[in-house]
Parts: structure tokens; sequence; C-alpha cells
């Protein structure tokens, strides 16, 4: 089955920047596309100009940038009429990204991105409930359907796929834009494990997609609020874990 | 129940609204056509012909007075020679020039944007009608509560994919406002689902569901004007859009 991850997730990749260290921030944007997966390997990078316009920095800057990834080995050029910048997904390398960015976190921000996260995807759940149609409820339905036989990145992209349709589902862009923004922090590591418990994730899922599809606001965010809670708390013993010796 | 055009409520909002929706539909029809053109011929067009849909994209983008703010062709899986998906697609808002909309379609990728779910490529397809989808968060484009004007295009009796134009929710409320709020009583529209599109009071803001009247079920048995003391419900011209205003 084909799987998706959500424009709006790559559009705020390519969201303008501030003007501070901007290089940095380009580099830094594009390396967590790469190795969170949200540009898939050998994906062909739009051309520079573009890239310096979805930005909104300049060129030469973007070509720093492309510079530093090359030499990270996350981004191959070619010359030539099919010539561009190539996207080279590290083969074994994501797992070892991703557990390095978890022991570079602390539990003070951790627990501030988790009750952020909280709030918003707990809202969008009660929105939901009180807003959702029935072609809603069946897409709800679908997302939930996602995770089953789910392993690894599959699963963890199914589990963001779902918070996206629940925070489309409460009919507000902005609880959607605030999901796809907090998944950009986070998502990638609070699912990261959805895979080793694919089918419990499911249930979870099925559970908030029928308090939703009963219009029961309070039960639809009671149920969002400890199915991330989980996740958050795995995410810190995971992080506890990674600073022993 | 009294079924009294003459007598009903809002003539002017539900013409205008009709006037509305098929102006939009009435500017994606040179794109239709011609993207049905390309699928006409011996072999099918590959993603590089989509091109030559560009001129008539951007004249779908800049009618309807600065309505649409999105608007190109979509193709069905395996409807291109060369690849298994692809669109010609651009928006514009304000006074910006448009923008091609980028997106990975290689299916072999794990990111690929799988567009076969969404309402605006279904329901063209299973019934070979226009449609508009929303008012909904269109995440996968703007992500702004939008309405999704789409037609089929079909090909020697095959699904080609659809044109589309993309209209905001608050554009639409600018536009109709007035007139809702000339009306005696809580006036909104609604779409098949009862999903209220604008309304001219807080109690019922655009996004919610009307509950106090069964709007599916209404849809589904003919969508015949309803015109009761406390209770008027019409359709907008061939619109799937009614007023609904409640005393």
């Amino acid at each position: 089955m084909p799987e998706r991850i959500s424009l709006s997730a790559r559009t705020a990749m390519f969201a303008p920047l501030d003007q501070t260290g901007r290089v940095e921030a380009v580099t830094k944007r594009l390396v967590d596309a790469i190795t969170l997966g949200l540009l898939a390997d050998e994906e062909q990078l739009p051309s520079e100009a573009e890239l310096a316009g979805q930005f909104g920095v300049s060129t030469v800057t973007v070509r720093e940038a492309l510079m530093a990834l090359r030499q990270q080995g996350l981004v191959e050029t070619r010359r030539g009429r099919t010539g561009g910048s190539f996207v080279r997904a590290p083969k074994d390398g994501q797992a070892a990204s991703l557990r390095e960015r978890l022991r570079g976190l602390s539990l003070t921000d951790l627990r501030d991105v988790g009750d952020h996260y909280l709030a918003v995807a707990g809202a969008a759940a009660k929105l939901a409930a009180e807003r959702s149609s029935a072609e809603d409820v069946e897409r709800l339905e679908l997302a939930t359907d996602d995770l089953r036989g789910a392993t690894g990145a599959e699963a963890s992209r199914a589990e963001r796929h779902f918070h996206l349709e629940v925070a489309a589902a409460a009919q507000s862009p902005r609880l959607t834009q605030q999901e796809v923004q907090l998944q950009g922090e986070l998502g990638a590591l609070l699912w990261l494990h959805t895979g080793e418990h694919a089918e419990q994730a499911r249930d979870e899922h099925r559970a908030i997609t029928d308090a939703i599809a009963d219009a029961d606001a309070e039960r639809a965010r009671r149920l969002t609020e400890e199915h991330i809670l989980a996740a958050i708390d795995r995410l810190a013993e995971l992080h506890l874990g990674l600073l022993e010796p | 129940m009294v079924t009294n055009t003459r007598a009903l409520l809002g003539d002017e909002i539900v013409e205008q609204v009709s006037a509305l929706v098929e102006a939009v539909f009435d500017g994606l029809g040179p794109l239709a056509t011609q993207a049905g053109g390309l699928f006409a011929g011996e072999s099918p067009p590959s993603a590089a012909d989509l091109e030559r849909l560009r001129p008539l994209v951007l004249d779908a983008l800049s009618g309807v007075h600065g309505l649409v703010v999105g608007a190109g062709f979509i193709a069905a899986p395996h409807a291109l020679a060369d690849q298994e998906l692809g669109f010609e697609w651009w928006t514009a808002t304000g006074d910006t020039q448009p923008r091609q909309l980028f997106i990975s379609l290689d299916p072999s990728s794990d990111h690929f944007l799988d567009y076969t779910r969404q309402s605006w490529f279904t329901v063209p397809r299973d019934t070979g009608r226009r449609h508009i989808t929303g008012p909904y968060v269109d995440y996968l484009c703007t992500d702004e509560y939008t309405l999704t004007f789409t037609v089929p295009v079909r090909a020697g009796g095959t699904f080609a994919g659809v044109v589309g134009s993309d209209v905001y929710v608050r554009e639409l409320e600018r536009l109709l406002q007035r007139r809702l709020r000339g009306l005696p009583g809580r006036a909104a529209l609604v779409n098949t689902q009862g999903r209220v599109i604008v309304s001219n009071t807080p109690r019922q803001p655009a996004g919610s569901l009307v509950r106090a009247f069964d709007i599916p079920a209404w849809w589904g048995s003919g969508a015949e004007p309803v015109s009761e003391p406390d209770t008027t419900l019409r359709r907008c011209g061939d619109a799937p859009i009614a007023l609904l205003v409640a005393r």
C-alpha cells in the first residue's frame, strides 16, 4: 500500500526563515528533512533558485547549505542535462541520528514541548468530535487502519498521519499547522517506537476515532491525551536510558 | 410542509451563490477541454506534456475576481505515459506571483503523496460529475480553510484525472456576509453534510455542523425547498450548497 507524507509537513520544511544563522538554519532543516525521511532517497531537490525562494534566502545561502550537505554525504550533485541535487538518505544512519537528537534533549524541554503537543492534539480531538461529518470519520478510520501490520518508519508515519487527520477534522487550519509544526519538532522521535507496538497504537486510534464518531468530545480529548502522554513518557525514559554510562 | 418557491426567503443570496459556483466551474471549462484533448491522442501524454496546460491553469487562477487561489490538473494513476502520478498545479494569493506546486510523486518513494483518498479526487472519479469538497483544511496544499472545486477529465471513456480550483472560505465570507446579514434570523450556507460555510451568527461558525436539521438526509431525498414558519432550507441553484434560515 502506498505511503504518504503530508505535503504540509514538507511545506513547513520550506517555510521562510528569519535572518539569523541562515546557512545553518537551511542546512539543519534539510538535514532533518533527509534524516527524518521527509525527503526521500534519490529525490531531486528543487533548484537553488527555487529553494532560495521557498526559504526566503539568497541563492548563495542555499549553495553554502548544499555544500555542507554534500560534505555530510546527504546530497549528491550531478552535472549535465539531467543534473541537479539529489538526496542520499543515510542507509543505516537514521536511527543513530535520531538517537543523537534524543540524547541532546533535556527533560525540561521535552516536558514543555510535550505539554504544547498535548494541548494542541487534545483540543483538536475535542473539536473533531464536535465537528466531524461521516466523511471525516471515514478518513480517520482509513488512517487508523494504516497501522495494521505497520513497522518502523511506516508505523511512525501512520501515527503522524492519523493525528494530522484529527486536526483537519477539527476544521481548524491553525491547529493543523501547529500539529504539523510539532510533528516536525517531535514527530519522528515521539513515534519512533510505534512500530514495536503497532497493534496497541491502532487500538488506541480506533478508540479515539470511535469517540469522535460518537461526538463525545471529552472522551476524544482524554483518550488522545493519554495516547500522547504515554509516548512522551516513553521518550523521556528513552532519553534517560541514553544518558546511562 | 409548504413548498412554494415564490414565498421562499433569500432569493438574492441563493442566486449570488449559484452564480459564484457556476463562475468558478466555468473558469475550469477551457482547462478541462484542453486536458481532455491531451489524453485523446493515440498515446497518452508524458508528465512533461502537462506543461502545455500552464497558460490555461494560470487563466483559471486569475478568474472570478481573484477568488480562485489555486488551480490545475491532477492526473489519475497510470494516466500518464512515463510516471504513475503527476500534476500541473499553481497557487497565488494576494499580490504574489503564481507559484507552481512541487512535490515528490515517485510511488516507490517512502514519501509519495497519495491523493486518492481526497474527496476532490475520488468523488469526480467515482461519480463522473463535478464536485465541491469542503469546507475543509487543505493540509495537502494551502493549509487553509478551503473549498475545492473539481471536474473529472475523461478521454475515450476513461478517467484521466481532475481539473480543479481552490477558493478560501474567508474570501467567500467577505463576498456573501452582507446579504446573509440582511436575512431575518440565523442564516447559514451549508454543504451537503450540513457543514457551515458562512453564517451570520457566531453561534454557528464556519466549520460547525448543523445538528438541528438533518441536512444529509434532506439532500439524500431530493433537496426540495422547505418553507416552514421557523425554517427555510433551499438549494442554491445546481450547487451542492444550501441556504438555511432559522428564526
